[in-house]
């Protein structure tokens, strides 16, 4: 009765479930939620937490971790652009490291792997998806996703439903066409492939124009890993930007399916539904941010809903049955919007579109938020989103046919936040203060009311879920990038966070561990 | 001739960084790519546009084609043989016009990718001068003389700075460091830079040198941005604000 009555309370469980114990997919589980059920690591005991071991990647060049670590039966697996570490997950050390070779692929950054039954999913910078033995990081297949020589790369963690693993592409110079490919996971075999720019016979080609080859350049990158209703059995993602990038002269028209939300089958990879949060974008703002999946109160009514902080610093509460939006209203200040439209999108002031003589818009291209993950807290009802206020000059050069960016925005000001947004209000709740500049470490909540995260000075806090006080800090040596996560082993919670080349696993010491035991 | 073919070719990166193409709007190509851009007007251009952005025929710049190209061997064929089911006729043309034409335009894509990804050191100030210097110098006295001196700290200020970055600054400066003032648990005072704030620690440099930390909630400290104001600024600035100040502080010369 107990267990039933908090079922109904809680917003935000999907089933009755036992408390997740590994981390076997990009955001922890399919909902996008990053939240664990984990409570050993609470408010009053989080001022002890510890080092328990780092990981040294020993790779000194590039980007550093970006990646999310999985846990899987007591390995983690994560990653570096042309790297991939199989560690222990109680002692740190290497169990197995694979290199990829040298190539010609943009080396911006690499978000993890996907898993299914002893196999590892890897992205690589020059776009080929390759399956791994999770035991020795041998290479068991390698297909293309797209061709680098036409300015293609790859960094997501791909996505594993059942036996489809899917896979989302990069590219942001080179006017390209984005896809969701769905792979075989035993055969690497391609099932089918989703289109983000529209086949001449979907109306939504309509949104570009006619008898030129705008639509065929037009963008529309898929390079943040979606979300799962198994219910619904609907894959949810968030597709980039329309190109050329700043200059929509030779667009005209909303550009659909760029900076959308998605709703696909993942047997066929047809299209349910989509929702538009930039229509005609030109600040590069891409609609990839995590659809997160809540099922809760929505002003007293239970649905199922999609929760997006989207870059261009709306929030949209969407119906994730039928795609409608509930709630669109902006989460970071911003200066280009209008307000909404009947269905819910953003409409953009004209005025604030970039120019040759250079336009002052709120936020940057960066975004009031970026790939940064996203939390929500069922507890709480909050969610947690790394956010920027930030300006820039946005220029469009305005010189013959645009190409690629088309021209290029100088970012002026930025300062960084943790806010904690009520979902069916939008409005922020607390935001702690993450300093001036950039920060991009991605956010996790759990049972024991904590909310992990870093700041742009490279600390790595622990706060208050309720409240946003610091409760415990570390200072990191750098920025962290590579986003928090939890899992437990013979007992013990474990948070890790890597920031450069460095993975550190954090728990409550060994001998308060035992004087808690019953 | 070999040898020189190879000595051109390995001198090619070289030239093309010398001439710096990377923040240029309008580019130098080489002698090959001009006599193929000759050879392009007169053959391939009524389809392909004279850019070889696509007309009737499709982009080449964006190719794939081209993306897989090596000095011609891929073009080179299908110059030759045409296309017949898609309505393109083949054109006899000898290995020299082929390679020109293959340079042309592996150097148009190169500096359309180029120039996509930085702000040209060659744009010209005309398009940046939409403002009005006189709404700029109003703006200026009422908002920014409580700080700033156009014959003191501003004087000759368009000659210091490059356009862009003079445009950039009025919307917000960088490089300016906080002071700060620290007053520790004993009462005594420290004056300095402010090197490192977060919300645990601070930081300063004192005049000798010196670097002083403080666990933030044991000590009194008043930090001076001298940004603060512009942070307010950025909030209230229009588009014409920026336009008209630009136009104003560029007449500094």
């Amino acid at each position: 009765m107990t267990r039933m009555a908090l079922a109904v309370l809680s917003v935000g469980v999907v089933a009755a479930q036992i408390a997740r114990t590994d981390w076997p997919t990009y955001n922890g589980d399919f909902s996008g939620k990053r939240y664990s059920q984990l409570t050993q690591i609470d408010r009053k005991n989080v001022a002890m937490l510890g080092l328990v071991w780092a990981f040294q990647t020993d790779v000194n060049t590039g980007p550093g971790l970006k990646s999310t670590p999985l846990l899987v039966d007591g390995t983690l697996y994560f990653t570096e652009p042309d790297d991939v570490w199989a560690v222990d997950a109680r002692s740190g050390q290497q169990n197995w490291h694979y290199h990829y070779h040298a190539n010609e692929g943009l080396h911006i950054g690499q978000r993890g792997v996907g898993y299914y039954k002893g196999r590892l999913y890897f992205e690589t910078p020059d776009a080929h998806l390759l399956c791994l033995d999770a035991r020795t990081g041998e290479v068991q297949w390698d297909s293309v996703l797209a061709d680098v020589k036409l300015g293609y790369w790859a960094t997501m963690a791909p996505l594993v439903i059942r036996n489809h693993v899917l896979a989302g592409i990069s590219g942001d110079f080179n006017d390209l066409h984005g896809v969701i490919d769905s792979f075989d996971p035993e055969t690497g075999k391609l099932q089918w492939q989703w289109s983000a720019l529209p086949l001449p016979a979907d109306p939504a080609a309509r949104t570009w124009p006619a008898d030129t080859d705008a639509i065929q350049h037009g963008g529309g990158m898929t390079w943040i890993t979606g979300t799962y209703d198994p219910e619904l059995n609907l894959v949810y993602w968030g597709t980039a930007n329309p190109n050329p990038v700043l200059d929509g002269s030779t667009r005209p028209g909303a550009n659909l399916y760029t900076c959308s939300i998605v709703a696909l089958n993942p047997d066929t990879g047809k299209l349910a539904w989509y929702f538009q949060p930039s229509p005609h974008d030109v600040h590069d703002w891409d609609a990839v941010q995590t659809p997160v999946l809540v099922d809760g109160d929505f002003r007293g009514q239970k649905r199922k809903l999609l929760i997006q902080a989207s870059r261009n610093g709306y929030l949209f509460v969407l119906d994730r049955v039928s795609g409608k939006a509930l709630l669109s209203t902006p989460y970071e200040e911003s200066n280009w919007s209008s307000g909404v439209d009947q269905q819910g999108e953003p409409v953009a002031n004209r005025e604030k579109d970039p120019s040759p003589a250079g336009t002052l818009v709120e936020p940057d291209a960066i975004g009031a938020t970026n790939w940064m993950s996203p939390s929500f807290d069922p507890q709480t009802g909050l969610l947690y989103v790394d956010t920027h206020d930030s300006f820039s000059l946005y220029y469009a050069f305005g010189d013959g046919k645009p190409e690629g960016f088309g021209g290029r925005d100088l970012s002026v000001w930025s300062h960084g936040y943790l806010r904690a947004i009520e979902y069916q209000t939008g409005k922020t709740r607390w935001s702690h203060d993450l300093g001036s500049g950039w920060t991009w470490t991605g956010v996790l909540s759990t049972a024991g009311r904590l909310v992990f995260t870093g700041d742009v000075h490279g600390n790595i806090l622990a706060l208050d879920a309720n409240t946003g006080k610091t409760l415990w800090h570390t200072f990191a040596g750098g920025q962290a990038e590579a986003p928090p996560i939890t899992y437990e082993l013979d007992g013990r919670q474990y948070v890790l966070m890597g920031a450069h080349g460095v993975l550190f696993a954090f728990a409550l010491p060994e001998v308060l561990l035992e004087n808690l035991q019953p | 001739m070999q040898f020189f073919r190879t000595s051109v070719l390995l001198l090619l990166p070289a030239i093309l960084l010398a001439q710096d193409p990377d923040d240029k709007t309008q580019h130098e190509l080489t002698a090959s790519a001009q006599a193929g851009k000759k050879e392009f007007q007169q053959t391939c251009a009524f389809c392909h546009g004279p850019d070889a952005r696509g007309a009737s025929a499709p982009d080449l710049i964006r190719s794939s084609l081209l993306s897989h190209d090596v000095q011609g061997d891929l073009i080179g064929s299908v110059i030759r043989n045409g296309r017949p089911a898609k309505g393109m006729p083949s054109f006899q043309l000898s290995d020299p016009q082929i390679r020109a034409i293959a340079d042309f335009l592996h150097e148009e894509a190169s500096i359309a990718a180029s120039v996509s990804q930085k702000i040209p050191s060659d744009y010209p100030l005309q398009k940046l001068l939409v403002g009005n210097a006189s709404d700029g110098k109003a703006y200026f006295d009422a908002r920014c003389a409580s700080c700033h001196s156009t014959t003191g700290d501003l004087a000759h200020l368009a000659s210091k700075y490059k356009p862009f970055d003079l445009q950039t600054r009025i919307a917000f400066p960088s490089g300016v460091k906080p002071s700060i003032t620290v007053k520790d648990n004993r009462g005594e005072l420290f004056e300095g830079e402010l090197i490192y704030a977060d919300e645990f620690l601070v930081s300063l440099r004192d005049k000798d040198g010196w670097r002083h930390t403080w666990k933030r909630s044991t000590v009194k400290a008043d930090i001076h941005d001298p940004l603060a104001g512009h942070e307010k600024l950025l909030k209230t600035y229009t588009d014409k604000n920026v336009h008209d100040l630009f136009a104003y502080l560029e007449t500094l010369k």
